[in-house]
C-alpha cells in the first residue's frame, strides 16, 4: 500500500475516535463542542507514558483513555445538568482552557540524553514509540483500525442493552424518560464518561502515529467538526459519524478534486444535505427500514 | 502603580469591550428570535470585512465607502446564511441548523481566502491622531469612536426594539413564536429582518476593530464568533442590555488580565470565569432559564 | 391510594394550583374537570414530579412522596401520560415499550449490571403482549413518530401500562378522536379499573367523564369549587357557573 494511502486511512480512523465521541453525547442529547479537550488529554498523557515514563504503548494508551474519561466524567457531574447551548458553551469553556493550559504547560526531562517532554505552545514532539519499536505505519494503522473495531463493537452491544437504550430515551426526550423511571443524570454522566474515553484513546493514537501533538492540534475547529460528522453521517447508528469522517476526510481532502474549494463545495453541500435530512444519511428513520427489510427477508427464508 | 495601571486597564478595556458587546448584541438578536446559535456570524461579519478591504486595496475606496461596503456586503452574507441554515429547518432540527451554520463558516472563510489570500491586510485607519491625555491616562482617539459608536448603536437597537412596530414584533417573536404568529405577525419576515440587523450590527462591529487596527487578519472570522459568544454568555444570553454588559465585561476583564498575566492567560481568564459560571452558578447571570425545568416542562406537557 | 393536601404551584404571579386538597380511594375512577386553565395539568405535573411543588404534600398509599425525585416515582406505582401526545418519536414501537421495563429493573431491585444489560427473558413476552394488547403488533418496528393520531394514544396507553402501574393518570386522552374511537377508550379504562388499578381522569368531554367516573372534582383558577358523584357534579351551580363565566 502506498504512503499517502495509510497516511489518509489512519486519519480517518484516529479523527472517528471523536466523532464517535460527540455521538455519544449527542445521543444523550447534549451538544458538546469541546470532545477535543478529551482527546488533547488522551494525547499528551499517552505520550508522557511512553516517553518520560517508558510505559508500553497499551498501557499508555488504556492510561489516556482512562484520564479523559475520568477528566469528562468531573466536568460533566458538574456541566451536565445544564442544558442546549449553556452546555455547548460550558464544554467549549473547558476545552479552551485545557488548549491554553497546553500552551503553558512544560515538563521537560532528559531521556537517554535528550531533552523532552511538553514544551508549552511548540507542543510535545519526538513521540518515538513506534519509531523506536519498528512498528511500521501500515502496522499502526491495523492497530488504529483494531481499536475503531473494537470500540464500534462495544458501541453496538450496548445499542442493544437496556443502557444502550436508556440513552436514546434520554436524548429523544429527557423529560420523558425521567417520567418513565430513568435517572437522566446518571445516564449522562455515564456516557460523557465513556465519550471521554473514546476521544482519549484516539488523542493516544494520534500523538503516537504523527509522534507529536501540539496545543493547535485539538482547537475548536476539531471539536465543531466532530460534531458535524456525526450530523452528515447519520445519527442513527454508530456507523454515521464514520461515515461522516470518511466524506469529509476521505473523498474531498484527500482526494484534491475540489482543491482550494473543498470547502466552499462541502459547505454548501451539508447544509443542503441537513435541509433534506436534518439527522444526518444514516438516521433513524433510514435504519428502521433497513431493520424491518432484514426482518423481511429473513422472514421469507423461514 | 497600580491603582493607575488598573484606571489605564480599565479604560482600555472598555474601549476593546464596546466591539465585543456589538458582536454580543447582533448574536443575542439572532439567538433570541431564532432560538439556537448561528455560528457563521463571525465568518459573516469576515466577508463583509474582506470585501471592504478588497475595494480599499484594488480601488483605494475612501473609509466611509468602505464602511457602506461592509455593512452592506455582511448584511448581504447574513440573509444567504439564514435563507440557507435557519428558515428552511424547524423546530425539531436545531441542531442540523446550527452544524449547518457551521458548514457555512467554513464556506465563507474559504471564499473570503479566496478574495484576499494574504494572512494580514491593510485595512483604512478610523483616525490618526495623537492619544488624548487626561491627567495620567491615555485615551486613543480611535477607541473613542469606537465607544461612542457602541453607545450609538446599542441605543437605537434599543429605542428600534422598545418603540417601533418592527421591534415589537421581533420582541413578540423571542417571546412567544407561536403566538406572535397567531396575532398576525409574519414570523418568517420579522426572522429575515432581525438575522440583516444583526450582521449589520457585526459588521460595524468587524468595521471598528479592524479601523483601530488599520489591518485585517484571517482570523477575525474566529475572532468574531467567540469573543460574540463568550461576551453574550456572560451578558446572561436575553436582552440588548446584558450584551452590552458582557461585552463590556469581557473587554475590562482581558485588559486586566493582558497586563499582570499576560496575552495567553488573557484568554484562559475569559474561558475561565465562563466555565466556573456556568458550572457553579448558573442560576445567577444567566437567570433561571439555564436550568429552570418549568421552561422545559413548558406548555407542552 | 393519593391524597394530595394544600397542594400549591405558583408561576410567579400565578397560582396554577391553589391550595388543593383530594383523597382518591383505590380502584376507582376519579375524574378531575375544569375549564382551560384551571390546574388540572399542573396537578399532574405535580403529582409526577416534573414540577416542584410550592407548597403541601403528595402522599401516595399513605407514603409521602413530595419531594421523590421523578424518575423513581414510576417505581412507586404512578404512570402517566400527556395532554399533547409525548412519545419517543425516532424510537420504534417495540422501544417506547421497552421504556417500561427501566422501572420494572428498578422495583425489582435489580443489581446495576443486570439492569444495564437487561437481556431478560420475561421482557420480550411482556412487550409482545402489549403490542397485541394495544393492537400494533404489525406496527413493531414502525418510529413511533410515523404512527396515525389515534395509534400514537393507544401506544402511549400501552407504554403506561406497560409500567404496571397502581395509580394511572390519563390527562385528556380523549382529545382529537372520534365517537368511536371514544367508545374503545371507555371500555379500555373501564378494563383498566376492573383489573385494580385507580385512575384519575381529566377529561374535557363530558359525556365521557360523566359516564365512567365514580367521582368528581372540579377545579377553577387552581381551586377545588366542588366535588362529588357525577349526578352531584351535574347539578351544581358554581360548576355551571365556572363553565359558562359569571357573565353569563
Ligand atoms: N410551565 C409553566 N410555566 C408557567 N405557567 C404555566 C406553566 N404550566 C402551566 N402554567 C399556567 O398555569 C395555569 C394552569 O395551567 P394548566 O395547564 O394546569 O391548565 P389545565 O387545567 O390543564 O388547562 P387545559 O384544559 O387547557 O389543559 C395556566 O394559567 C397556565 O398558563
Ligand atoms: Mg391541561
Amino acid at each position: 500500500m502506498d504512503g499517502f494511502l495509510i497516511t489518509v486511512l489512519s486519519n480517518i480512523g484516529m479523527i472517528s475516535f471523536v466523532a464517535l465521541s460527540a455521538y455519544i453525547l449527542l445521543l444523550s442529547g447534549q451538544i458538546s463542542f469541546g470532545q477535543q479537550a478529551y482527546f488533547g488529554i488522551g494525547a499528551y498523557v499517552a505520550g508522557i507514558a511512553t516517553v518520560m515514563w517508558s510505559w508500553p504503548l497499551a498501557a499508555a494508551l488504556v492510561l489516556g483513555a482512562f484520564v479523559a474519561g475520568a477528566a469528562a466524567g468531573l466536568v460533566g457531574l458538574v456541566t451536565l445538568r445544564l442544558s442546549g447551548i449553556y452546555f455547548a458553551m460550558a464544554t467549549l469553556a473547558f476545552a479552551e482552557i485545557m488548549r491554553i493550559a497546553a500552551e503553558l504547560f512544560v515538563y521537560r526531562r532528559e531521556i537517554g540524553g535528550i531533552e523532552t517532554g511538553p514544551d508549552g505552545i511548540d507542543g510535545f514532539r519526538d513521540i518515538r514509540y513506534l519509531f523506536a519499536n519498528d512498528i511500521s505505519p501500515f502496522q499502526s494503522c491495523l492497530i488504529v483500525y483494531a481499536l475503531l473495531v473494537a470500540v464500534l463493537a462495544t458501541l453496538f452491544i450496548v445499542e442493544r442493552t437496556r443502557g444502550g437504550r436508556m440513552l436514546r430515551q434520554v436524548g429523544e426526550d429527557p423529560l420523558l424518560a425521567e417520567v418513565n423511571g430513568i435517572d437522566v443524570m446518571r445516564v449522562r454522566i455515564a456516557a460523557a464518561l465513556s465519550a471521554g474515553a473514546v476521544a482519549g484513546l484516539g488523542g493516544g493514537l494520534y500523538a503516537h502515529l504523527l509522534t507529536y501533538v501540539e496545543p493547535r492540534s485539538f482547537d475548536i475547529m476539531l471539536g465543531v467538526h466532530a460534531l458535524a460528522y456525526g450530523l452528515i453521517g447519520g445519527l442513527g447508528t454508530a456507523l454515521g459519524p464514520l461515515l461522516g469522517v470518511l466524506i469529509d476526510i476521505g473523498l474531498l481532502e484527500s482526494t484534491r478534486v475540489f482543491r482550494g474549494y473543498r470547502m466552499i463545495v462541502f459547505g454548501g453541500l451539508v447544509a443542503v444535505l441537513l435541509i433534506v435530512r436534518p439527522r444526518g444519511l444514516l438516521d433513524e428513520v433510514a435504519i428502521s427500514r433497513i431493520r424491518q427489510a432484514l426482518r423481511r427477508w429473513r422472514h421469507a427464508g423461514d | 502603580m497600580v491603582a493607575l495601571d488598573l484606571a489605564q486597564n480599565t479604560l482600555d478595556g472598555l474601549m476593546v469591550g464596546s466591539s465585543y458587546a456589538l458582536l454580543a448584541i447582533g448574536f443575542t438578536l439572532i439567538f433570541g428570535v431564532m432560538r439556537r446559535l448561528n455560528l457563521a456570524y463571525g465568518p459573516t461579519i469576515m466577508a463583509g470585512v474582506y470585501l471592504g478591504t478588497a475595494a480599499f486595496i484594488s480601488l483605494g475606496a475612501p473609509i466611509l465607502v468602505v464602511l457602506a461596503i461592509v455593512i452592506l456586503g455582511a448584511s448581504l452574507v447574513g440573509l444567504y446564511v439564514e435563507r440557507l441554515c435557519f428558515r428552511p429547518f424547524g423546530e425539531g432540527a436545531r441542531t442540523a441548523s446550527m452544524v449547518a451554520s457551521f458548514a457555512l463558516w467554513m464556506q465563507i472563510e474559504e471564499a473570503a481566502m479566496h478574495l484576499l489570500p494574504r494572512h494580514m491586510n491593510p485595512f483604512p485607519a478610523l483616525v490618526a491622531s495623537a492619544p488624548l491625555e487626561i491627567g495620567p491616562l491615555m485615551l486613543r482617539a480611535d477607541h473613542l469612536v469606537m465607544l461612542a459608536a457602541t453607545l450609538l448603536i446599542a441605543g437605537a437597537a434599543t429605542y428600534l426594539l422598545a418603540r417601533t412596530k418592527l421591534g415589537l414584533a421581533i420582541r413578540a417573536v423571542i417571546d412567544q413564536p407561536r403566538a406572535a404568529a397567531i396575532v398576525g405577525i409574519d414570523v418568517e419576515r420579522v426572522m429575515m429582518l432581525t438575522f440583516v440587523l444583526a450582521s449589520a450590527i457585526g459588521g460595524i462591529a468587524g468595521f471598528l476593530i479592524a479601523a483601530t487596527d488599520a489591518q485585517v487578519t484571517a482570523m477575525i472570522g474566529m475572532w468574531a464568533t467567540t469573543k460574540g459568544l463568550v461576551a453574550m454568555m456572560l451578558g446572561g444570553l436575553g436582552s440588548v442590555k446584558g450584551a452590552i454588559a458582557g461585552g463590556l465585561l469581557l473587554g475590562v476583564l482581558e485588559a486586566h488580565a493582558q497586563w499582570f498575566l499576560g496575552p495567553q492567560v488573557r484568554d484562559m481568564v475569559a474561558w475561565g470565569l465562563l466555565f466556573v459560571l456556568l458550572a457553579f452558578w448558573p442560576g445567577g447571570l444567566m437567570g433561571a432559564k439555564a436550568l429552570d425545568r418549568t421552561m422545559a416542562v413548558g406548555r407542552r406537557v | 391510594m393519593l391524597e394530595l393536601q394544600g397542594l400549591s404551584k405558583h408561576f410567579g404571579g400565578v397560582r396554577a394550583v391553589d391550595s388543593l386538597d383530594l383523597r382518591i380511594t383505590p380502584g376507582q375512577i376519579f375524574g378531575l374537570i375544569g375549564p382551560n386553565g384551571s390546574g388540572k395539568s399542573t396537578t399532574v405535573n405535580l403529582i409526577t414530579g416534573l414540577l416542584p411543588v410550592t407548597r403541601g404534600s403528595i402522599k401516595l398509599a399513605g407514603e409521602e412522596i413530595t419531594n421523590l425525585p421523578t424518575h423513581v416515582r414510576l417505581s412507586t406505582g404512578i404512570a402517566r401520560t400527556f395532554q399533547n401526545i409525548r412519545l419517543f418519536g425516532q424510537l420504534t414501537v417495540w422501544q417506547n415499550l421497552w421504556v417500561a421495563e427501566n422501572a420494572r429493573a428498578q422495583r425489582e431491585r435489580a443489581s446495576f449490571l443486570s439492569r444495564w444489560l437487561g437481556g431478560e427473558r420475561g421482557a420480550r413476552t411482556r412487550i409482545t403482549r402489549a403490542l397485541e394488547f394495544s393492537g400494533l403488533a404489525d406496527k413493531a418496528d414502525e418510529l413511533a413518530a410515523n404512527l396515525a393520531f389515534g395509534e400514537q394514544r393507544r401506544l402511549e396507553l400501552a407504554r403506561a401500562m406497560a409500567a404496571e402501574p397502581k395509580l394511572l393518570l390519563l390527562d385528556e386522552p380523549a382529545a382529537g378522536m372520534n365517537p368511536e374511537e371514544i367508545g374503545a377508550l371507555d371500555d379500555r379504562i373501564r378494563q383498566i379499573r376492573d383489573s385494580g388499578i385507580t385512575v384519575l381522569l381529566i377529561e374535557h368531554h363530558m359525556e365521557l367523564i360523566m359516564a365512567i367516573a365514580d367521582r368528581i372534582a372540579v377545579l377553577n383558577f387552581g381551586q377545588k369549587i366542588a366535588e362529588g358523584t357525577p349526578a352531584e357534579i351535574q347539578s351544581n351551580p358554581a360548576v355551571r357557573e365556572a363553565y359558562l363565566g359569571t357573565a353569563a
